[in-house]
């Protein structure tokens, strides 16, 4: 039962950390129909920025962070004003193949500037993890999973509420009838990409914190992508639940599935779910369904 | 009449019946071209050094690879991020059949299309429902579960440890410089060309094509979307796997770690820029990307004797240099090199008269 | 419009043009220098410890070339970065080869360096790779590469016999921890081997991932299979994140990992959870002060690096360029591949100023070397905790 409690306990802990990061497509596609490949290297840029205020500068750990989410904010707008921009209503395929050049473009720029060695951070987070019970959790994880909690209701409050919010959903539905009701597109998509890089910022600092900053941290956006197809790429909730769900399924087919075959289902255990749900739902578990008429 | 002056330039279009309208246009003129670039392709290995031969193998491998996810992405409109990974099932089908069965090379290569075909078919058995994005991510689906079984599967693929394969030999002289390979290489893309070119000439061709445009309209129009889609898929990956057996028979021996999702996207990146939805564009696609790193190496060696400290950033910028490449391609460009060359042809078509 | 496209077209061909230009441009010396080819990654998946491996190669090369040369010539290091992609390291190959005319190359990785296989064989073309990976010690199918320190399976074996010979129990119970590529899992088999022939039992083999955040549900399977050793074959990053996940799920086992998991990252990434942990070092550490550091530090220092900026992966590259170009020294004056090889195979314990064991080859075994030293982390320092030792 402990095994099985444990197994259920770290998958949902890692679940976070993938739901944050799913997060960040899941903003930009709501707001934009855009799938960001660029998503982890914009992780990298936060991680990046706090480990070199805090490692190289000696800043403190939260106005490090404050600053990395800054430079963060000011990344995402410049990206969608020079890159993006020129690929609104152009075919998917185009957008696609945009955002994979710029993760290309952003990974060589910040090798030049970072080199390609790992970068630790000084430990921030205590490293004795939280005993409940029986299990074990690792702090840095818990934050994570706090942070991506706290999240899931400012930005599910944001979208219902707020104006902003609002017209981001507006645009998102239909760009002629948003243009034409005052909605300023240009902010829109500029807001867009600026909050989905701070998210991923945040993403990148923790994520920094478990296992060091290098290149390879980048891969983590490849993994984390069945998150946000699973829980349906315009739904926020969908991201988050997706993400802990996916989490516990790589953990339990880890645990009960590995010894059986012989090793690596961890890994492969999502993309199987994930063809298997995209045939019963091709829209995702909560995505919304679109309704084609000619 | 067509007109048969072999001295003007060709200045526009003057069949006179829909039969002519369908050939291909072949001027006197553009068949000189043809026959003359063919020639010179065939020659080659004489004047050229052996290491530029064997950039004209890679470029050439590409070449099958990319015509594949062009009829697949560019003609048809089908996302594929699962191109390294159906150039694996090409590879090791091949190297099974050569290495294992110690079967003649001539009956793998095939074998390899049909198969990897197969394989590319389930696969797209979803792009029934999936569009798009979720297509895109089902093929990414694709290229983690076939890598898998590939690492896994050691009874026909030896998993990680890889296999060495046979070079392919033709009437008892073997095909194992680099010369002599691309002769195998350069037959083998001028085949794999002129069948795309007639492809899209064909019903099927067509079929691709309106669901590309338009999938709803198309299936109105009576195209059997499920048929033609999973065609699409066969077909382009019968392609892949053509080019994947190549490869494999090129470095003699694979493994899995050729097959990555790296590999996916250099082709996909192949056909942006080439130009989606063009046999030509295709072909530069594949050139331009393979030549792309050695260009980028030669020209940071060539500054590094001027700026001594130059070569690190340059090392670290080919990589951005590659994604700053599609970016402006796709800003400036969406239709590739195919369409740059195009509007070129044009220019000096009418030129100095183009007003 | 046209404007644009117009630059487009002129600037590649412009690049094509230089590019061409730029490879015709060699000239006739009197007193040609030698030449070494160097295919590494520096910006590519494994760039973190590619970079200082080349670095390492580099400044060898610069060693030597300030103290004398290879019998009086110079050496002209020719490297190409791959960035971990194998068609591009086929490309660099070619252009080493047929171009450049190297007569040997240094490698790195275990995917690349078997794709050169069937290449080097046919072009007489000796290698040096960084991998380690046993598969390549097969003299009859790889008679041109050669290894400077204990295959990853001859570590493996060490461990094992360390284990069997420090351990408490009869037959300890030990699990196998690697990842699903090439490079992880090239010892395994060779490991169950050694372990049923010399007692030790093998209780569970557990895949993690290179990139995995959370080795949990492993570890707790290893735990369920009474593992009292666990024996790691990863990469720093991973290596840490199993470190951690052991302390935080408190298990009592004792970890041991083969040489990409003992270095100064994992340390580092690790903290307080490598406490204790066993890893295989084939190559010095550069704080240490053993008689080949004096060079060492030299060398880099023509490259204007500090001592404190090494790692241990510049003293591999150090050492597998020494290795190399003794092999060029030991061809005499005709420098050709199958000089080198030959050449090479004379090396008889030979040794590198103890930066790494004492290495010989001969015609019938390239295996370097079968010694490794092992090393401990003991208030977050590594540690020597034995000297050269093999498995026998």
């Amino acid at each position: 039962m402990t095994f099985f409690l444990q197994l259920v306990v770290t998958g949902l802990v890692v679940g976070a950390v993938y739901a944050m990061v799913a997060l960040g497509f899941v903003l930009i596609y709501k707001s934009s129909d855009v799938i960001n490949f660029a998503q982890g290297e914009l992780l990298l840029v936060g991680a990046y920025t706090c480990w070199t205020l805090v490692a190289v500068y000696h800043v403190p750990f939260l106005l490090a962070m404050a600053v990395s989410i800054c430079v963060s904010l000011f990344l995402g707008i410049a990206i969608e004003r020079m890159v993006l921009r020129s690929f609104i209503n152009e075919p998917v395929i185009s957008v696609i193949m945009a955002t994979l050049g710029l993760s290309s473009a952003m990974r060589g720029i910040l090798q030049v500037i970072w080199s390609t060695d790992t970068k630790t951070f000084p430990e921030i987070f205590p490293s004795a993890p939280v005993i409940i019970g029986p299990i074990a959790v690792s702090r840095v994880y818990l934050y994570s999973l706090f942070i991506s909690l706290a999240m899931l209701v400012i930005f599910s409050l944001f979208f219902k509420y707020s104006n902003m919010g609002i017209a981001m959903r507006a645009t998102a539905d239909d760009q002629q009838a948003a243009l034409s009701m005052g909605i300023s597109v240009k902010v829109i998509f500029a807001a867009t990409w600026a909050i989905a890089a701070v998210v991923a910022g945040i993403g990148g600092i923790l994520l920094g914190n478990i296992n060091g900053v290098n290149p390879s941290l980048s891969h983590i956006g490849l993994t984390v992508l069945p998150v946000a197809i699973l829980g349906g790429l315009d739904s926020i909730p969908g991201a988050i639940l997706g993400g802990l769900f996916i989490g516990v399924l790589e953990s339990l087919s880890g645990g009960y599935l590995d010894p059986l075959l012989g090793g690596g289902v961890k890994e492969v255990a999502p993309f199987v779910v994930l063809v298997l749900i995209l045939m019963i739902r091709p829209y995702g578990l909560f995505g919304q369904e679109i309704i084609e008429r000619v | 009449m067509r007109l048969r002056n072999p001295f003007v330039m060709e200045s526009g279009v003057f069949t006179t019946n829909y039969r002519d309208d369908m050939a291909f246009h072949f001027p006197v003129l553009a068949k000189i071209r043809v026959a003359v670039i063919l020639l010179l392709l065939f020659l080659l290995p004489f004047f050229a050094s052996t290491y530029f031969v064997s950039i004209a193998n890679l470029a050439g491998i590409a070449v099958i690879g990319a015509l594949g996810l062009n009829i697949l992405t560019g003609f048809t409109g089908q996302i594929s991020i699962g191109q390294g990974a159906f150039l694996g099932v090409g590879a090791y089908t091949a190297g099974f059949i050569t290495a294992k069965l110690g079967l003649p090379f001539w009956l793998a290569l095939p074998a390899a299309g049909f198969v990897t075909a197969l394989v590319g078919a389930v696969f797209g058995v979803p792009s029934l429902r999936l569009k798009g994005l979720y297509l895109a991510i089902a093929t990414l689906a694709a290229q983690v579960i076939i890598e898998f079984v590939i690492v896994h599967w050691e009874t026909v693929t030896n998993g990680v440890h890889g296999m060495f394969l046979p070079a392919p030999g033709i009437f008892g002289y073997a095909l194992d410089s680099d010369v002599s390979y691309y002769y195998l290489v350069l037959t083998a893309c001028i085949i794999m060309t002129v069948f795309c070119f007639n492809l899209f000439r064909s019903r099927v061709g067509r079929a691709f094509i309106a669901i590309r445009d338009r999938d709803l309209a198309a299936e109105v129009m009576g195209i059997d979307l499920f048929r033609y889609k999973i065609y699409a898929f066969a077909l382009s990956s019968f392609y892949v796997g053509i080019a994947g057996a190549l490869w494999g028979h090129y470095l003699r021996i694979i493994s899995p770690e050729h097959f990555t999702i790296g590999v996916s996207i250099q082709y996909l990146a192949m056909v942006i820029i080439g130009g989606l939805g063009s046999v030509m564009g295709s072909i530069y696609g594949a050139v331009f990307i393979t030549l792309l790193p050695i260009v980028l190496r030669e020209l940071s060696g060539l500054l590094a004797n001027y700026l001594p400290n130059i070569e690190a950033v340059i090392l670290g910028l080919k990589e951005a240099v590659f994604g700053i490449t599609i970016i402006v391609f796709l800003i400036y460009e969406p239709e590739g090199l195919a369409k740059i060359w195009q509007n070129i042809k044009d220019y000096f078509k009418l030129w100095p008269f183009s007003y | 419009m046209f404007h644009r496209l117009c630059w487009l077209a002129v600037l590649t061909s412009l690049l094509l043009v230089i590019s061409l230009a730029a490879g015709c441009g060699s000239s006739e010396n009197v007193r040609e220098p030698v030449k070494l080819g160097g295919i590494f990654d520096i910006t590519g998946a494994t760039g973190d410890v590619g970079k200082p491996y080349a670095e390492g190669v580099q400044a060898y090369v610069k060693w030597i070339n300030e103290n004398g040369g290879i019998n009086g010539r110079t050496v002209q290091l020719v490297d190409i970065d791959y960035a971990y992609k194998i068609p591009q390291a086929v490309e660099a190959y070619k252009k080493l080869v047929t171009q450049e005319k190297v007569p040997a190359i240094l490698g790195w990785g275990t995917g690349d360096t078997e794709a050169m296989v069937p290449f080097i064989t046919k072009d007489r073309i000796p290698y040096i790779s960084g991998s380690l990976s046993e598969n390549l010690l097969t003299v009859e199918n790889h008679p041109y590469n050669f290894m400077v320190a204990a295959s990853y399976s001859d570590q493996a074996r060490v461990l094992l016999r360390w284990i069997k010979d420090n351990a408490a129990e009869e037959n300890p119970k030990v699990a196998l921890i690697y990842n699903d590529t090439g490079f992880g899992r090239s010892p395994i088999t060779d490991a169950e081997a050694f372990a049923e022939k010399i007692g030790v039992e093998i209780v569970d083999k557990e895949i993690v991932d290179l990139k995995a955040l959370d080795a949990t549900s492993q570890l707790l399977n290893i735990q369920k299979a009474g593992a009292d050793y666990a024996i790691i074959q990863e990469t720093s990053n991973a290596t840490a994140t199993i470190l951690k996940d052991a302390k935080r799920l408190g298990l009592d086992i004792q970890f041991l990992g083969l040489n990409w998991t003992a270095d100064e990252i994992s340390l580092k990434l690790a903290g307080e959870a490598a406490e204790g942990y066993i890893g295989v070092v084939p190559f010095a550490f550069p704080f240490e002060d053993v008689p080949g550091m004096k060079d060492v530090r030299e060398g880099f220092a023509l490259m204007g690096k500090k001592p404190e900026e090494l790692t241990q992966k510049h003293i591999q590259g150090w050492l597998s360029a020494m290795i190399m170009l003794e092999g060029y020294k030991r061809a005499g004056e005709n420098i050709t591949g199958e000089n080198i090889k030959k050449g090479l195979e004379t090396l008889n314990e030979f040794t590198s100023g103890d930066l790494g064991a004492p290495v010989s080859f001969s015609a019938s075994s390239h295996r370097g070397s079968s010694k490794v030293k092992l090393y401990q982390v003991k208030n977050g320092q590594w540690q020597p905790i034995t000297d050269w030792i093999g498995y026998q």
